[in-house]
């Protein structure tokens, strides 16, 4: 039970911060790809995915942390 | 405030393959509400968990460890129930009678067969108490050795790891090279009549297989480490892999979306990468298997069955059912079931498998039997003394397994190090593709660029494709994938090494330890003397021989119980000199003593008892003093009035003293001796032994003492004592080393035990220690250093100079080498024996 709050709270932070992440990319790239929309959607999922990969192990533990105490 | 109350439990887990396993294991089992301290070991595959029983149970700790994708892989025991009715044997009655055990986990009774099978964990219950507990029940118990029951569960599951990843490697390699062959047909000749072979649809057919199939575990592992906050080795296979595969799914299909078309699709880029994981997944798991050999082969060692006397009566039983107190008789090429002493017979025993000594060494009554030893000569009938979990060899078995679930202070570093670099890359490789992104791509991309050691050219490639490409080597090119193995795979090696020799590492602390070693105590008697005085010189006066002195000497001392007495009288029986009992005898306080023997006096004594009696010693006093100025008690004998001669006693050094400090000095270290013996005896012995710093006059309580001195001085100390009356200075050295500790394995203090007296151990520990952290810091370096070194190129740094990128299969490869190197590197360690032991020409067969 414990366990699922920490899972939850985390994702709650981590999933929006990287989202952020994925939006902020996605409104600079014309900048560089201009129209393609490849370009542009493609890096906004490869950013979120490495932002989460970034994210999940260093938002989880401090929640856990926060939990706890 | 409530006291938890405290169980230690080691527990077996299958499935790990690198070191996020380890962080991810050990993640899910801290998470369990009442453990406290949780610690995994890969090369081992087990977890040592300190819990409250109260608030935790081993099902629970099943269920985290299956909730992360691994398993328990729990011991199994099929047992035989005899003396069961035509009613079989009632289910429910076996059950209540075994679930109350602490380490049972499942039973299931067969009532029509009577047979009971059972997973356990033996370190909680051992099979011996579920016997025990049936037999409470009224029925006997076999335990069938054949089957299921008799597999070793652990081995079981690394050798499914071994076959599974044996059939990913059959399936990834063929169809791999097959890839590899279709990718750069167009430019190998012998390949022209097949150009359909460079189908990207045929490629897509075959790549996929092995994607989803051998490389299906590094994303369901890497998924079940994020959902707990783990980074891990897997993600970066996972992300390395899918993103490869990915870029060349779409240029197939979508070939105009950006990614350089069907000229860049990176398949074999995929499917290299995958074969080259899976390569070094089964390299580790079969370096797991070897390193652990030692621990096993000591395992093997323990008897099955053993034959006792019952009222005369040769009777054959479980090893594990010998009792204290029992007869056992053994017969020669037998193995000894259990401790003992000998109570008739005589034989010669092989113990090389426990002490390392490898001449067999002589049994008669009265002396002591190691279990698990081998009986070569004779027959012979012995006490048990110890038995079960008190044996030597299962004190042994414990401490060698305890040593190897340890981590070493390197290996702590390292693992946290792997954690943040982990994390690190997955970061440095979102900025790599934001910076070719925004900047690098519009500045130095050229069209005609190549991928290094690949056909293609980079062409259509567009600015997501190329910057998606370079983040993607940078994080397979960085993957420190060997880490995991690195420090334990060779600290196994190590401590089994050590357990070859008789030299036991209570851990991998003290391993590490022993190598800053940069100054070494030694106790002086029982260490480094035999502590017990014996008789060095004879010096005979005028026309009596020294036989003849000695040999009136111990018929002097006959009666006597002192210690200088005794030595005097087995030194005449050791030469042969036969001692006849004296017709009086009488004890003369702090002067020696009188006898007489067919009527003449015999005088044995000091120069007080030799000037009362007007006895004149002016012909030997030189010589006393000389032999005195050596250590050495000197005592004159006198017959009929008339000085015949003088005895020296003295404790005398062990065989390998002198040697084993010249070899320490030449290893570097300072070598000191502590005593209570007076500056005179302890600066003689120090000179005999080639010892020049002599700490002497030190009270046994004052030795720690000692040893803390030397400690603030800045040096790293290790104290070599006999581990039970040295034990306080043996604790407060950085390392102690207990010697002779012969079968009291568990009691020493020492953080290494030297099971036999031979101070030629030490040097040897030292060397193994020395071998042994050498390797793991070469496996560190194999494991951190490639990746580091290389991941600039892998950025793209010499692009905007050569116009040549690291292609993923490349990155992949390189990756792959650090795995191997550690591997190969910590197998290596497998035929190591140390130099002394090459020198001396007796290194112990390779039997532990």
């Amino acid at each position: 039970m414990k366990r699922r709050r920490v899972g939850l709270v985390s994702a709650l932070i981590y999933t929006p911060l990287s989202a952020a992440a994925a939006a902020l990319f996605l409104l600079a790239a014309p900048v560089a790809a201009g129209g393609d929309l490849m370009a542009r959607y493609g890096g906004a999922g490869w950013v979120f995915l490495l932002s989460m990969v970034v994210t999940m192990p260093t938002i989880t533990p401090l929640v856990k942390r926060w939990l706890k105490s | 405030m409530a006291v938890e109350a405290k169980r230690q439990v080691v527990l077996p887990v299958g499935g790990m393959t690198c070191a996020s396993c380890v962080a991810t294991v050990e993640g899910a089992l801290q998470g369990v509400a009442g453990v406290s301290l949780v610690q995994v070991n890969l090369a081992t595959n087990r977890a040592s968990v300190a819990y409250d029983p109260a608030r935790a149970g081993l099902l629970d700790f099943e269920k985290a460890v299956k909730a992360v994708g691994y398993h328990m892989p729990w011991e199994a025991a099929l047992l035989q129930l005899t003396g069961v009715g035509e009613q079989g044997v009632p289910a429910g009655v076996v059950e209540t009678a075994l679930k109350p055990l602490e380490g049972i986990i499942r039973v299931t009774v067969n009532p029509g067969a009577g047979a009971v099978r059972l997973h356990y964990v033996p370190g909680l219950t051992p099979l011996v108490e579920v016997k025990r507990a049936l037999r409470g029940l009224g029925y006997g118990v076999e335990e069938q050795l054949e089957g299921e029951a008799a597999l070793d569960a652990e081995r079981e599951a690394r050798q499914a790891d071994i076959r599974r990843q044996l059939i990913n490697l059959a399936i990834a390699w063929p169809i791999g090279i097959l890839v590899m062959l279709g990718t750069f047909q167009p430019y190998l000749p012998f390949l022209s009549f097949a150009p359909w072979l460079n189908s990207k649809v045929l490629l897509f057919a075959l790549t996929t297989p092995i994607v989803v199939f051998p490389g299906r575990q590094f994303f369901v592992h890497s998924w079940n480490g994020l959902r707990h906050g783990i980074t891990d080795m897997n993600l970066l296979y996972a992300t390395g892999i899918g993103a490869a595969y990915g870029i060349a799914v779409v240029n197939t299909f979508w070939p105009r979306a950006g990614f350089g078309g069907e000229e860049a699709t990176f398949y074999e880029a995929a499917a290299l990468l995958t074969a080259f994981i899976i390569l070094g997944r089964y390299l580790e798991a079969v370096t797991r298997g070897r390193t652990s050999e030692a621990i096993k082969k000591l395992m093997k060692l323990q008897p099955k069955r053993a034959r006792i006397i019952e009222n005369g009566v040769e009777r054959e039983v479980a090893a594990d059912e010998v009792v204290l107190g029992d007869w056992v008789l053994v017969r020669p090429g037998e193995s000894i079931p259990v401790d003992g002493l000998v109570r008739e017979g005589y034989s010669a025993v092989d113990e090389s498998m426990l002490t390392g000594e490898s001449l067999p060494v002589e049994k008669r009554a009265g002396d002591e039997v190691i279990g698990g030893t081998l009986n070569k000569t004779g027959a012979f009938k012995f006490e048990a003394t110890k038995v079960g979990k008190d044996t030597a060899l299962a004190q042994i078995v414990r401490l060698v397994e305890e040593a190897q679930l340890t981590k070493a202070p390197i290996q702590k570093l390292a693992d946290q190090v792997a954690g943040h670099f982990i994390l690190g890359v997955h970061l440095l490789a979102l900025v790599v593709f934001l910076f070719w992104f925004f900047v690098g791509y519009a500045r130095w991309f050229e069209p005609h660029s190549v991928l290094v050691f690949t056909p293609y050219h980079l062409m259509g490639m567009g600015v997501f494709g190329f910057a998606l490409l370079t983040s993607v080597s940078v994080l397979i090119i960085s993957c420190p994938c060997a880490v995991g193995l690195a420090t334990p795979s060779a600290i196994m090696a190590g401590s089994g090494k050590g357990a070859e020799h008789g030299i036991l590492f209570k851990g991998a602390d003290a391993i590490e330890a022993t190598t800053k070693l940069t100054t070494i105590i030694f106790d002086k008697t029982g260490t480094l003397t035999r502590g017990q005085p014996a008789v060095t010189d004879v010096v005979a006066l005028g026309h009596s021989s020294e036989a003849e002195a000695l040999r009136l000497a111990a018929v002097a001392e006959r009666s006597s119980e002192h210690p200088l007495g005794e030595a005097i009288v087995r030194g005449a029986q050791e030469r042969g000199l036969a001692v006849a009992e004296p017709d009086s005898f009488n004890s003369i306080p702090g002067h020696g003593v009188e006898a007489s023997l067919s009527g003449e006096v015999i005088l044995l004594g000091n120069r007080k008892l030799m000037a009362e009696r007007q006895i004149d010693i002016s012909g030997l006093l030189a010589r006393a003093e000389a032999l005195e100025s050596e250590g050495k008690t000197a005592m004159f004998v006198a017959r009929g009035g008339r000085a015949i001669g003088l005895i020296a006693v003295a404790d005398t050094l062990k065989e390998n003293s002198a040697a084993a400090v010249a070899e320490l000095r030449r290893l570097g270290l300072e070598v000191v001796m502590i005593t209570g013996d007076n500056r005179r005896t302890a600066a003689a012995i120090g000179r005999q032994v080639g010892i020049d710093r002599v700490l002497a006059e030190v009270l046994p309580e004052d030795k720690a003492n000692e040893v803390r001195k030397l400690q603030g001085q800045g040096k790293t100390v290790a104290m070599v004592g006999d581990g039970v009356n040295d034990a306080p200075a043996l604790a407060q050295a950085n390392v102690g080393l207990a010697i002779g500790s012969g079968t009291d394995v568990a009691k020493e203090t020492g953080s290494v035990i030297l099971i036999k007296d031979d101070l030629m151990d030490v040097v040897a520990a030292i060397q193994i220690a020395r071998a042994t952290m050498r390797k793991v810091k070469e496996n560190l370096a194999w494991a951190f250093g490639y990746n580091t070194l290389t991941i600039p190129f892998a950025a793209g740094i010499l692009y905007p100079a050569t116009a040549q990128m690291v292609s993923p299969e490349l990155a992949s490869f390189l990756m792959a080498i650090s795995s191997v190197s550690v591997t190969l590197n910590t197998l290596r360690l497998r035929g190591y024996v140390p130099a002394i032991k090459k020198r001396l020409g007796r290194a112990a067969p390779a039997a532990a």
